[in-house]
């Protein structure tokens, strides 16, 4: 079902959504946008541009707990895969698109039975971009600035009002049960026909040369220079990959409750840039220098999971650009790539 | 994708399953021998080179090689556990009948299909003896089956050999050659002194009709296929297990990622023809 919802009812609407789902929005913090659990709709801020984590660190949390344990007995373990219901509201597209990609990753067999109910206990409701969010996105060459799928519910602002897909049963129901939304009508399927082709044209390509071949080019340049140059720089802080949506690699951990009666075992965010992550018990070190690791963080996005799921796992959002404190821009490595071929006349 | 309408408590795949320790072995004076019997009963269904995934709770988790032969099993497997890290030094505080947990098996094994009617050449360096005497012991369990069988153990001292009394069994074994290397020796010591790869003089080879199975320390790799391709035998037919710090065992916690693949998933065993296409590999 399509929808209009007038921008003073929106509260309304949320006032109606937290009654079933702890509902977790964009507000703001010091001058920049965090996604939090929030009670109170004025709170929340429709128009920013990015937030400094995803929103999928909702549905792939850090210090994720797995099992409970009793120490009296340590043959039995509860998993806890059992959650409350929780809606992700204002999701950008390369956001959406990531949960799309997460999805896809985590519930190959075997399956991350963790992520899956998390993920089956979270509806997304999207909020369309109308133009770019930033400078350094590569969102639009990866036709990630916009989602097809992977909402309950799509808001689009028209200029003086939302009009709104369901793209759900869920959705469908959330917005019949409402006595907010008026049921959309010609007019308001023009000015989002208008609206989308706006959006499409405010955007501008990032990459030199075609997007499609990028994999291919990165293959050839395994034993460039780039990457040499660039783990020069990184300090293997890890900070790209915390702050990545479609980054999902953990530590598994055990911690025993000050009591010594319970223990939990939890899983936390860890990454392939940390220096330490391929280290095993005799020491050895598998992936040892800070370029292996640079190189490897743009094959797994760009080579890895496409050559696996047919479609890049980066989505353009450009966090791990802006997070970086050495300067280093994956759009940057892109476009190296990609002006080596043409001088060699390839693309 | 449907996600809706699918909720409710499901088996969780990082929930380990009880099991109990049923013997212990002191095997060097870095490596115990751990039989284990899961309390659910049942036999655990692997292949050679297949690991577990060994629990403690409280503790913590950590990839073990199975180092029984499938056929010799019955309702227990038996890990040997090396005292390295966390995990694995209170692992060797354990005592019989203590209570782990253990998730898998894991890993695609040994490519037990592509060895019928061949010649096996099995190289263990250092603790690749654990996962490969699995496959050792499987294949003398069918001996008939296969070609000749040829066996090269390479460890630091003689004292660090693992399994000493089978691995001298197998020396008295007419139906397999086995060959041991040390690179430390006292003067009583009446084998191979050197690296592994001295052993190779000693080995004829069928390079046509001829498998090998290469498992030790990564630094050993190299210079192990150097050898082999040299008598000829095909890179599709060398098989090597490749061992990392597994997490998860179910291709999600990156940790064991070569290149594009999972060796939990994809391995740990890879063909030298696959892991030459890997530049992580080697």
């Amino acid at each position: 079902m399509d929808a209009v919802i007038e921008y003073g009812d929106v509260g309304k609407f949320i006032l109606e959504l937290l009654k079933d789902y702890d509902v977790i929005a964009p507000v703001e913090k010091d001058n920049r946008y965090i996604f939090e659990q929030v009670d109170d709709p004025s709170r929340i801020v429709y128009n920013y541009d990015t937030t400094i984590l995803p929103p999928i660190k909702w549905i792939y949390p850090n210090n994720e707990v797995l099992l409970r344990f009793k120490l009296s007995d340590l043959t039995e373990a509860k998993p806890v895969n059992a959650f409350r219901n929780q809606a992700l509201l204002f999701v950008h597209p390369c956001d959406i698109n990531a949960i799309n990609i997460m999805d896809e990753v985590l519930a190959e067999e075997p399956a991350d039975t963790n992520y899956l109910a998390r993920r089956r206990s979270s509806i997304i409701i999207g909020y369309d971009c109308s133009c770019p969010c930033r400078e350094n996105i590569l969102c639009y060459d990866k036709g990630y600035h916009k989602a097809d799928k992977g909402f309950d519910i799509l808001f689009t602002d028209l200029g003086n009002r939302f009009y709104v897909t369901a793209a759900t049963d869920i959705g469908n129901t959330i917005i019949e049960k409402s006595n907010v939304f008026i049921k959309a009508g010609y007019s308001d399927q023009t000015d989002l026909s208008k609206t989308n082709w706006e959006r499409d044209s405010a955007f501008k390509k990032k990459i030199h040369g075609d997007i499609n071949r990028l994999s291919h080019v990165l293959k050839d340049e395994y034993d460039d220079a780039i990457w040499e140059a660039e783990g020069k720089k990184c300090l293997s802080c890890g900070a790209c990959v915390i702050v990545c949506p479609t980054c999902y690699c953990f530590d598994v951990v055990d911690e025993v409750c000050p009591d010594m009666e319970m223990g939990v075992r939890y899983r936390r965010w860890d990454g392939c840039q940390i220096q330490s992550f391929c280290q095993v018990a005799s020491g050895e070190n598998f992936r040892d220098s800070a370029a292996e690791r640079v190189r490897h963080r743009v094959f797994k996005k760009e080579v890895y999971l496409k050559k696996r799921f047919g479609r890049s796992g980066c989505v353009g959002c450009g966090r791990c650009i802006e997070h970086c404190i050495a300067d280093i821009s994956i759009i940057d490595i892109f476009n190296h790539v990609m002006e080596r071929k043409k001088g060699h006349g390839e693309i | 994708m449907s996600w809706k309408g699918k909720r409710g408590m499901e088996r969780s795949n990082l929930l380990p399953r009880p099991a109990t320790i049923v013997d212990i072995r002191q095997l060097t004076d870095k490596e115990k021998l751990f039989t284990i019997r899961m309390n659910e009963g049942g036999s655990l269904q692997y292949r050679p080179c297949q690991f577990v995934i060994f629990s403690i709770f409280g503790i913590g988790e950590a990839p073990i090689s199975i180092t029984s032969s499938p056929l010799d099993s019955g309702e227990t497997f038996e890990l040997c556990i090396r005292s390295a890290g966390n995990l694995t030094g209170a692992v060797h505080k354990l005592s019989l009948h203590d209570s782990i947990g253990i998730r898998g098996p894991f890993g695609n094994g040994f490519p037990l299909e592509r060895i019928h009617g061949k010649d096996i050449l099995i190289v263990a360096g250092g603790l690749g003896l654990a996962p490969l005497r699995s496959l050792i012991n499987y294949v003398i369990h069918h001996r008939w089956k296969y070609g000749k069988v040829t066996i090269l153990i390479g460890a630091k001292r003689p004292q660090d050999i693992l399994f000493k009394e089978e691995v001298m069994k197998w020396e008295n074994d007419s139906s397999v050659d086995t060959y041991i290397a040390v690179d430390l020796a006292e003067t009583n010591w009446t084998r191979h002194v050197g690296v592994i790869t001295g052993l190779f003089k000693y080995v004829d080879v069928d390079p046509l009709n001829t498998i090998a199975a290469v498992v030790g320390p990564p630094v050993m790799y190299r210079f192990v296929v150097a050898e082999l391709l040299s008598k000829g035998i095909f890179e599709g037919n060398i098989f090597m297990s490749f061992e990392r710090r597994m997490r998860c065992g179910i291709g999600k916690c990156g940790h064991c990622q070569i290149n594009g693949i999972y060796l939990c998933q994809n391995g740990p065993v890879l063909s030298y023809r696959d892991a030459r296409k890997l530049q992580e590999a080697m």
